[in-house]
């Protein structure tokens, strides 16, 4: 049976955050926490792919036990099971050691049936890093396909999936062997509006909780700060750009506006740029 | 995944204050409920002034104050402002009958609180389902309501009794065929408001409030708009206020007017603006709110079915009552579906019996006192404008007559009325006043 | 360990180098100056070394030598001809056992990002992703200078400064002109030293069938000397024509926030942001985009930035080296009329 396996992470609403304009920091209340989006749609295509080949889906997520809204969010979207790792000795991973724990799980849940494809969004909105999904890759050694944005055929007889991967510059078709792991772009699937039976199993699911201890058991050094070679050493605030000047168009005139505006260029010597080079 | 249907003993159509109240009654029974809501949560989508009535959610929860219900403010200050173009008489009460505890009355809002509501619903054993709207009905041949559809794909759910409390946009209730005609806009009212954060002691400065669980409700009247049928409102929130006003929609849409800009001009009143000064706005919104009162109300029952809250236009404009309505008649339906469930009865023969219930609290009784009440203020629009401006100058008179022979003052207060309505007009509209709100 | 290594991977594809390669080159020999005098009283030698994997790419390793490269590791073999993630850093893996490089550089492409996560977690070392600034510094408990790799967090608001201490080497992404690109110097001389490749094909496991080259727009326009951006001002996906017709007249591209690319309005390879492609060209217009701090990061250091915006506190402005107060459906054909009268009165 075709077993698809998708890596789900939460995350605050980035696009939603605001600034304290008096203490210059962070606005955290009121933050929406969501599925990260590339996941979202990672596992949407994994979803599709179940009801195509007839398959299930299991989802994974390693977090705190807020994270529970959102296994059950992927319930909700067409997951058939869905594991919360959760464990106050794994928090303050960073992504070496988050792969680490997260290929141990997958490992052990492929041991007991057999995964065919491992969904990862391409990257978190928290942490941009794009890292963990290759890091599981090579641990697991699987082959990778980063930047899906399609996936043409899946052969369950010969065990190869087509992918289509795209670059900067153009797409690449990649075949590989299953099981392979993958981490998508939004284009991979659309999110779709789930069926209300859906709806109603995820407000009554409870996912499983695995720990530090159990079922998998993890080398301590390896998890949580202890496995994360690298910390954060500092933080601060960026330096302030120093605006520039701001004129009214609606007051002074667009013409106004537009002389300033060039003169402007002219003493920043960026004047024969802006005319395409042609002074 | 397999296609068994989906059933309840019940579902309730909208998880605001008449359908939680409806779902909680009914679970606490041992009814298998289903409350559905079209909203992310609870309350995403309600609105209002305003203030809670607890008697109402008494009736419901009679432990509630155990349940930490998330009030901002206790009503301990309550009047009516008067506005005129540059002046503002306030006649409000404090302390006496207002001085109780729990107060009867509690500033909320909406979001936090219809979402606390759900809460014990569900604690009660309701089941609530979000993000999904119920579109139609699913109906015996013989009409009789057995289940409703909703927007989801394989989105049917069954059982024998449906309580909608689906708001005041009520296409359902509609299309039930419970309503033989559109509503007018003359018959709705669009309530605008903002809400404004300010820190506690200012609020506790602006507005003559001793503490933290003091809190005033005020109804304003007069310029707040611009002499058009309808009525402002100002709320004291814990660390926020909350300003706003309703307007017939009939008159927005013959004078063209955009609610926003009625709420701006109110907010630049010059009585008005220096009390939300500095404030930063959080929140911005409207809503619309039925009043046709008794005359607009649906027929509140069918086979299988009841409607509560502002769906059936339950309503008191002048009173500020909605709420406390919309909850009692979500219990007095949940009651008569145990009723039915007992008497394995679900048609009207059994329903009907929720229009009995009704009867003999205050809801309907009120309703048909106040009919003609909305009407009124738009057939006497002295009311917004004559009278808030001659009280403000009457009164403003009287505190500037220093050195004046009072006789002239009275003359001079007088006629601020008669040069604006004779005295014969005047006292007519005082009798149509009350027999709007007596409902002679 | 005889020396410390300064390590940059030289990323091409099909033959042509992507130009981060250069600029890291830059940053790595930067970082290597800052351990001259550690190195020197521990008579250690320091390098700056590329690796360049690739079938038929001398030419490239001799470029990277006038970049600035001291050596570059050559592993020249038809199983690397085009990128697949397991040969190319299982081979990486291998070189870099052998040669124990302290700091280890790659630009975050696409193909980057691929890469560098694979050959981080192989190494069990540390990566940080998107750096925009790094330098060598003295940390606690360290008895060396270490690489402090610092990026925006929380969309741009913080920025933190990660270090890894026990771990070699130690790792960093950089995006594409975040830094500047190093001299060239023509007369530079350094030694191309080849290595043996054990990758096959067979473990390779990835097969590419095709490469599609797309019919809509797939624009680089990270080194464009001009870019316009459409916000979400524009109103709808029409207003990316007027975009187009400033960004013609003035010879750049055409770039674009976020919200407009999930609402599909262009497609993403415009997307200038946090989440999308950093730019640093010579002007960038901004019209019609609010300057959310996502879309700041990713454009706050062009060399001269122009905004028009309806909304006098939209926070593009605080960036800005002219704002613009109005509605650039006013004010951009009015440049647009105003750059083509330029350039025939001087024609």
């Amino acid at each position: 049976m075709f077993h698809a396996l998708v890596a789900v992470k939460q995350v605050p609403d980035t696009t939603n955050i605001r600034i304290d304009p008096d203490t210059g920091n962070l606005v955290r209340e009121g933050v929406p926490a969501i599925m990260n989006p590339y996941d979202a749609h990672a596992l949407a295509a994994a979803v599709e792919w179940k009801h195509k080949l007839n398959g299930k889906v299991t989802v994974v997520s390693m977090g705190p036990p807020s994270f529970t809204v959102t296994i059950r969010e992927a319930i909700e979207m067409g997951a058939d099971r869905g594991i919360l790792v959760s464990s106050r000795k794994l928090a303050g991973a960073d992504t070496l050691a988050t792969s680490y724990v997260l290929a141990e799980v997958i490992k052990a849940i492929h041991a007991e049936d057999p995964i065919d494809l491992i969904f990862f969004g391409k990257q978190a909105i928290d942490g941009d890093t794009a890292q963990v999904g290759p890091g599981v890759a090579v641990r697991m050694d699987l082959p990778i396909v980063t930047y899906a944005v399609n996936i043409r055929a899946v052969d369950l007889d010969d065990d190869t999936v087509v992918i289509e991967r795209r670059t900067e510059r153009w797409t690449e078709v990649m075949e590989t062997p299953l099981p392979t792991l993958l981490t998508c772009e939004k284009e991979i699937a659309e999110i779709p509006f789930a069926p209300l039976p859906d709806l109603i199993k995820s407000l009554k699911y409870e996912p499983e909780v695995w720990t530090e201890a159990g079922p998998v058991e993890f080398d301590v050094n390896q998890i949580g700060v202890k496995g994360s070679p690298t910390i954060v050493y500092k933080m601060g605030t960026p330096p302030l750009p120093e605006a520039g000047e701001k004129i009214n168009a609606r007051e002074i005139g667009v013409q106004a506006a537009l002389d300033f505006t060039f003169g402007k260029a002219e003493e920043a010597g960026v004047l024969s740029t802006m005319l395409g080079g042609a002074e | 995944m397999s296609n068994e249907r989906i059933e309840f003993d019940a579902i309730v159509v909208g998880a605001g204050l008449a359908g939680s109240a409806a779902a909680m009654v009914m679970a606490r029974e041992g009814l298998n409920v289903a409350l559905i809501e079209r909203g992310q949560k609870p309350g995403g989508k309600n609105y209002f002034g305003g203030a809670i009535y607890t008697h109402a959610i008494a009736e419901v929860l009679p432990d509630y104050q155990d349940r930490k219900p998330p009030f901002e403010r206790p009503v301990t200050e309550a009047g009516f402002w008067f506005l005129s173009q540059t002046g503002l008489t306030r006649m409000t009460v404090q302390g006496g009958k207002l001085d109780t505890e729990p107060a009867d009355a509690y500033i909320t809002l909406r979001a936090s609180f219809d979402a606390w509501w759900a809460e014990q619903a569900q604690e009660a054993g309701a089941f609530l389902i979000p993000k999904t709207a119920v579109t139609d009905f699913i109906r015996k041949e013989s009409g009789e309501v057995i289940g409703v559809v909703t927007d989801r794909p394989q989105g049917e759910i069954y059982a024998p009794i449906v309580i909608i409390c689906e708001g005041v946009n009520n296409l359902l209730t509609q299309k039930l065929g419970l309503i033989d005609r559109d509503l007018e806009p003359a018959e709705m009212a669009l309530a605008v408001k903002q809400v404004i954060s300010l820190k506690p002691e200012v609020i506790r400065a602006r507005f003559g409030l001793s503490g933290e669980d003091q809190g005033l409700a005020v109804s304003v009247l007069g310029d707040v708009s611009l002499g058009l049928p309808g009525m402002g409102f100002v709320y004291t929130n814990k660390a926020s206020v909350s300003v706003g006003m309703g307007v017939m929609l009939d008159v927005l849409a013959e004078y063209r007017l955009q609610p926003a800009d009625i709420l701006q001009r109110y907010l630049q009143h010059p009585a008005i603006a220096p009390l939300v000064e500095g404030g930063q706005l959080l929140e911005y919104g409207a809503h619309l709110i039925p009043e046709g009162g008794y005359k607009a109300m649906p027929k509140l029952y069918t086979d299988g079915a009841m409607v509560a809250g502002d769906a059936a236009a339950m309503v008191n404009a002048l009173h500020w009552e909605g709420t406390n309505m919309a909850i009692i008649a979500g219990k007095l339906a949940a009651e008569t579906a145990i009723e039915a469930h007992s008497r394995g009865d679900f048609s009207q023969r059994v329903t009907s019996r929720y229009e009995d219930r009704l009867k003999e609290g205050f809801i309907l009784k009120d309703l048909k006192q106040y009919r003609g009440f909305s009407k009124f203020l738009e057939t006497h629009p002295q009311f917004m404008d004559v009278y808030p401006n001659f009280v403000n100058d009457a009164i403003g008179q009287f505190f500037t007559a220093y050195g004046k022979p009072k006789q002239e003052l009275f003359k001079g207060m007088l006629g601020g009325l008669t040069d604006r309505r004779s005295l014969i007009k005047a006292a007519g509209d005082m009798i149509s006043m009350a027999r709007a709100v007596m409902g002679w | 360990m005889t020396a410390r290594r300064f390590w940059v991977f030289i990323e091409q594809e099909q033959g042509k180098v992507h130009p981060v390669s250069w600029e890291l080159l830059g940053v790595a020999r930067n970082l290597a100056s800052q351990v001259q005098e550690e190195a020197e009283a521990a008579g250690v030698e320091v390098l700056v070394e590329g690796v360049l994997l690739g079938h038929n790419v001398r030419g490239i390793a001799e470029e990277a030598i006038k970049y600035g490269a001291d050596h570059v590791y050559l592993m020249d073999d038809p199983v690397l001809e085009h990128y697949r993630n397991c040969p190319y850093y299982q081979s990486i893996v291998a070189v870099a056992g052998k040669y124990q490089p302290e700091v280890f550089l790659i630009g975050a492409t696409t193909l980057g990002r691929d890469l560098a996560g694979a050959v981080a977690t192989s190494l069990g070392t540390g990566l940080t992703a998107d750096c925009t600034q790094l330098e060598m510094g003295t940390v606690k408990g360290a008895n060396q200078l270490l690489l402090l790799a610092t990026r925006p967090a929380f969309g741009g608001n913080i920025m933190a400064t990660i270090v890894c201490r026990h771990h070699q080497p130690q790792m960093s992404s950089v995006r594409p002109r975040v830094f500047p690109t190093p001299a060239y110097d023509p007369d530079a001389e350094g030694k191309i030293i080849p290595e043996d490749v054990d990758a096959t094909e067979e473990g390779a496991r990835a097969c590419i069938l095709e490469f599609i080259h797309a019919k809509e727009d797939t624009v680089d326009i990270e080194y464009s000397d001009v870019i316009v951006a459409g916000g979400r001002g524009l109103g709808s996906p029409e207003g990316f024509e007027l975009i187009k017709s400033l960004a013609h007249a003035m010879g750049g591209v055409v770039g674009a926030s976020r919200p407009c690319v999930d609402a599909g309005w262009i497609s993403s390879s415009h997307q200038v942001g946090q989440s999308g492609k950093t730019v640093r060209p010579k002007v960038y217009v901004a019209a019609g985009v609010s300057g959310a701090l996502q879309h700041k990061v990713g454009m706050q250091g062009s060399d001269f930035i122009i905004a028009i915006n309806t909304d006098p506190n939209a926070p593009i402005f605080e960036v800005a080296d002219v704002g613009i107060v109005g509605d650039l459906y006013e004010v951009i054909p009015a440049m647009i009329a105003e750059i083509n009268a330029r350039k025939e009165a001087s024609a």
